[in-house]
């Protein structure tokens, strides 16, 4: 086990250079730099080139690509990200600031989606052919249809405006600060990306969860005389979640980038509206952090779905 | 949007059985031939102009709020009477356009770089008008560096050729002074990418900074609008308006509203809330960063709260007493300024505000990149600025000094300083001095900014909310119960405006947008104030001979 996750961390590496760069070299080819952001267009007819030169070199925008590309790599391995172009403020700060919010709505999201999603694709799959698993089909494919900024709109409109149950957005209110005390702030938009993400974990638990029911061991064990309820958790179940373990997995990056629509809807201080914003002002620091933070987590899932695999269905070993 | 259908497709009908019905075009050369461009013709940006219902668009495109131009300058004692407006017909642009000899194979080409959708409807309904005249246009949108790209003069301000290489350029020009909507007439304007050298248009722009009384200034401005007028310089398209939303809850006390993109004396320490923990609700919160008073000064509710500036504004934006000075005079050649200070206001951590604090923002602010004209052209203004800048000495030598009494000397005069000093505030040096003003924004000062203002910052949540509240140390006091305001963090242009004010969380908040005025208009408890304020949309067109898009 442990050589294996070694052999994977060392082919990280080189992959996590070769994306950098490519995401660097996408930023410069964007029209345009921070400056022509920092500065509102009508503004910009009363500002001579000199000043906006003088602005680009304090901020570094003046050098070549590659020695730009250099520097910021070189910094990188000394644990150094940069500052954001605009604020000033150390990108290593922001993300402080604005990861916890990002990872509570992911996380409350990630489990909502991961147990309601089994438990239904569970229960469709045994019902297969009857009316539940029809309606939970259906029920799944406008889970996956809808967008999920109307989704939103339409529970804001019942529970916020209709019901005066929930607060209307953002993370917390003055004086509510404690994790207890701002949770109805999380409820809404938790449920609306977690119920968008159930959908497709249902669908893949079911049709995983049918293939494990037609499996000659199933058969097997019912010819054991094994109760039914055990044939289906204990032996089908447990090699059915095996797929539905690697998607999941494959999820995790939503922890960083995931919810970007749900945050601008909800007014959910996270990484995805900041990400927005600093690709909408080629922001480039913060692009990269964040950007390069999603892909090791995407790398990191996928080693980790890899363990997952090995762990779940005793059919596979790690060598 | 049926309605808009509709003009798109009976326009649309015109332009083809215009087109059908068009007659060869004379072989013999036309007049503007010599000068590199069809649009150094004037009869041909007349027809231009004359071939847009503006009327109609601003009924149907923008249901009626906003205001038809027929110059830079918004109806008001600043306009000239008598102007041209140039309305709708386009039969005597065809005939204008047949006179000066449009070349029919010619398309214009036309940018813009606003990105919302009202702007490529309005760009696609001009389309189709000129299109119903015989002119044929395309529109792109313009991305990346768009200084090098709009606005670069030619190196011959007389013949060009052009340095740009658009046709018309859209644009919106905001200005908190009408020199702003102007001084780029001039053929020495460092932002004059499309208007050549004409006889006389420069003086006439020069009268309008030669005087310090506002008769005159008025006067003069008028004598420039009807030069500009009458030979069509640049296409005036409507002025927007701003809306200010004000919920039930709040009294302003009878407080006139004014442009809320500046700062104007609201009286907000008289205001009063109908909620029990004195709570004002707002939008505008900081997301990254309390924006530095440089290029805007006033835009955001927490700048005018945070800071005072040496000099109040009433809501026309008309500088009226002083603010951090108890009283200030100007000479009666406009050529000095003495403010005399109050000694009696602290900064929000608790230091005493001096003399200090003006000599050095006027130091740090003439460095910063982006500063506004108005207070670029005032600072510059001052005697010894362009030695200061240059470096050749280490201070401003026509600020001086007296305890607690600063006199500022100009070189040249510069109708607008007061104006200026009514929006720039006034920046702590204890906490900024030592700083790189070119990064001024980018100073963590910014983030928990300290002022002298009726309001202090109490808690920031990036990207949430943030609170101001009373400062109880303040110079003035107030019969008004707002003890704190809560600000939703947002850009200028909120997308959660509607939803938040729908929920009861707005009290106050302005913006430019229709949609959000007629959504608001809609809820109960909310009312949408409409506000003139100096912001007007133009084609730029360029008369410098430039490369033919002749097809």
């Amino acid at each position: 086990m442990i050589p294996f996750i070694i052999r994977k961390v060392l082919v990280l590496i080189p992959m996590l250079f070769v994306i950098s760069f490519l995401i660097f070299l996408g930023i410069e080819l964007m029209p345009g730099d921070a400056v022509d952001f920092m500065i509102p267009p009508d503004a910009l007819a009363t500002i001579s080139q000199a000043e906006l030169d003088v602005l680009r070199a304090e901020l570094g925008l003046d050098d070549p690509f590659l020695a730009r590309y250099g520097n910021w790599i070189g910094q990188v391995m000394k644990g150094d990200f940069g500052y954001s172009l605009q604020s000033g403020v150390s990108v290593r700060d922001l993300l402080a600031q604005k990861l916890p919010a990002t990872i509570e709505l992911s996380l409350a999201a990630l489990v909502i989606s991961t147990l309601l999603g089994s438990l239904l694709g569970v229960v469709s799959a045994l019902n297969k052919g009857r009316l539940g698993d029809h309606v939970l089909t259906v029920a799944g494919m406008i889970g996956v249809a809808i967008p999920q900024f109307l989704f939103g709109l339409v529970m804001i409109v019942l529970f916020v405006f209709q019901m005066e149950l929930l607060p209307v957005g953002g993370r917390m209110t003055p004086g509510n600060e404690a994790f207890f005390q701002r949770l109805d702030h999380l409820i809404l938009p938790a449920i609306v990306l977690g119920l968008s993400m159930t959908a497709g974990v249902m669908r893949y638990s079911r049709a995983s969860m049918l293939d494990s029911l037609s499996k000659e061991y199933i058969r097997t064990a019912r010819s054991k005389g094994i109760p039914e309820w055990r044939v289906n958790l204990i032996h089908g179940l447990r090699v059915a979640m095996t797929p539905v373990a690697v998607l999941i997995g494959f999820r995790l990056p939503i922890l960083i980038g995931g919810s970007v629509v749900i945050e601008q809807v909800f007014q959910w201080p996270g990484v995805g509206q900041m990400f927005v914003a600093a690709v909408r002002s080629q922001n480039t620091p913060v692009i990269m952090m964040v950007a390069f933070f999603s892909v090791s987590i995407v790398l990191t899932a996928s080693i980790l779905v890899d363990i997952a695999t090995a762990l779940l269905d005793p059919r596979v070993k790690l060598s | 949007m049926k309605k808009l259908s509709a003009i798109v497709l009976f326009l649309c009908l015109a332009a083809m059985l215009f087109a059908a019905g068009t007659q060869e075009a004379a072989s013999m050369p036309a007049a503007w031939e010599a000068q590199g461009t069809p649009l150094a013709d004037v009869r041909i940006r007349q027809a231009l102009r004359l071939a847009i219902d503006m009327e109609t668009i601003v009924d149907e495109l923008f249901e009626g709020m906003a205001q038809r131009a027929v110059a830079m300058t918004s109806p008001g004692s600043w306009l000239a009477d008598g102007l041209d407006p140039y309305s709708y017909d386009p039969e005597k642009a065809k005939a204008l356009l047949d006179e000066a000899g449009w070349p029919s194979d010619y398309t214009l080409d036309v940018v813009y770089y606003y990105g919302d959708q009202q702007t490529v409807d309005l760009m696609a309904i001009i389309q189709q008008y000129w299109a119903t005249v015989g002119v044929k246009s395309s529109f792109r949108k313009l991305e990346g560096d768009l200084a090098a790209q709009l606005w670069v003069p030619p190196a011959d301000r007389k013949n060009g050729p052009s340095e740009v290489k658009w046709d018309l350029a859209y644009a919106a020009v905001a200005a908190l002074s009408e020199n702003e909507f102007y001084d780029r007439f001039e053929s020495t304007a460092s932002n004059n990418s499309s208007i050549p050298w004409q006889s006389g248009l420069d003086e006439k722009v020069q009268a309008t900074r030669a005087t310090a009384d506002v008769e005159q200034q008025k006067a003069a401005f008028k004598a420039l609008q009807k030069e500009i007028n009458a030979h069509m310089y640049n296409i005036p398209l409507y002025h927007q308006l701003s809306f200010i939303y004000t919920s039930d809850a709040l009294d302003i006390a009878g407080s006139t509203l004014g442009n809320d993109q500046f700062s104007f004396e609201k009286h907000i320490l008289d205001w009063k809330i109908d909620r029990a923990d004195g709570m004002l609700y707002t939008n505008g919160g900081p997301m990254e960063f309390y924006e530095a008073p440089a290029v805007n000064p006033g835009l955001y509710l927490y700048q005018e709260l945070l800071f005072d500036k040496l000099v109040n504004a009433d809501a026309n934006l008309t500088p009226t007493e002083g603010m951090l000075a108890k009283n200030y005079s100007v000479s009666p050649d406009g050529m000095q300024i003495t403010f005399e200070l109050r000694d009696d206001v602290k900064w929000h951590d608790g230091r005493a505000f001096s003399a200090k604090d003006v000599v050095f923002t006027l130091e740090y602010l003439i460095k910063t990149p982006g500063l506004n004209a108005v207070a670029l052209n005032t600072f510059k203004s001052i005697a010894g600025a362009k030695e200061y800048l240059d470096g050749k000495a280490s201070s401003i030598s026509g600020i001086k000094v007296n305890g607690q009494t600063v006199t500022l000397t100009f070189s040249t005069l510069d109708p607008n300083a007061l104006l200026t000093f009514s929006q720039w505030p006034i920046l702590p040096a204890h906490l900024l001095a030592g700083s790189n003003p070119v990064t001024l924004q980018q100073n963590s000062f910014w983030q928990k900014p300290v002022g002298t203002g009726p309001y202090k910052v109490s808690q920031t949540v990036l990207g949430n909310y943030a609170i101001l509240e009373r400062n109880a140390a303040y110079y003035r006091s107030g019969n008004g119960n707002v003890k704190k305001i809560f600000m939703h963090a947002s850009s200028e242009n909120d997308s959660n405006l509607v939803k938040n004010a729908e929920s009861g969380r707005i009290d106050y908040a302005w913006s430019k947008s229709v949609a959000d005025a007629q959504s608001i208009g809609a809820i109960d408890s909310m009312t949408v104030n409409p506000v003139n304020i100096r912001y007007t949309r133009v084609f730029w067109v360029n008369q410098y001979p430039h490369s033919a898009n002749i097809k």
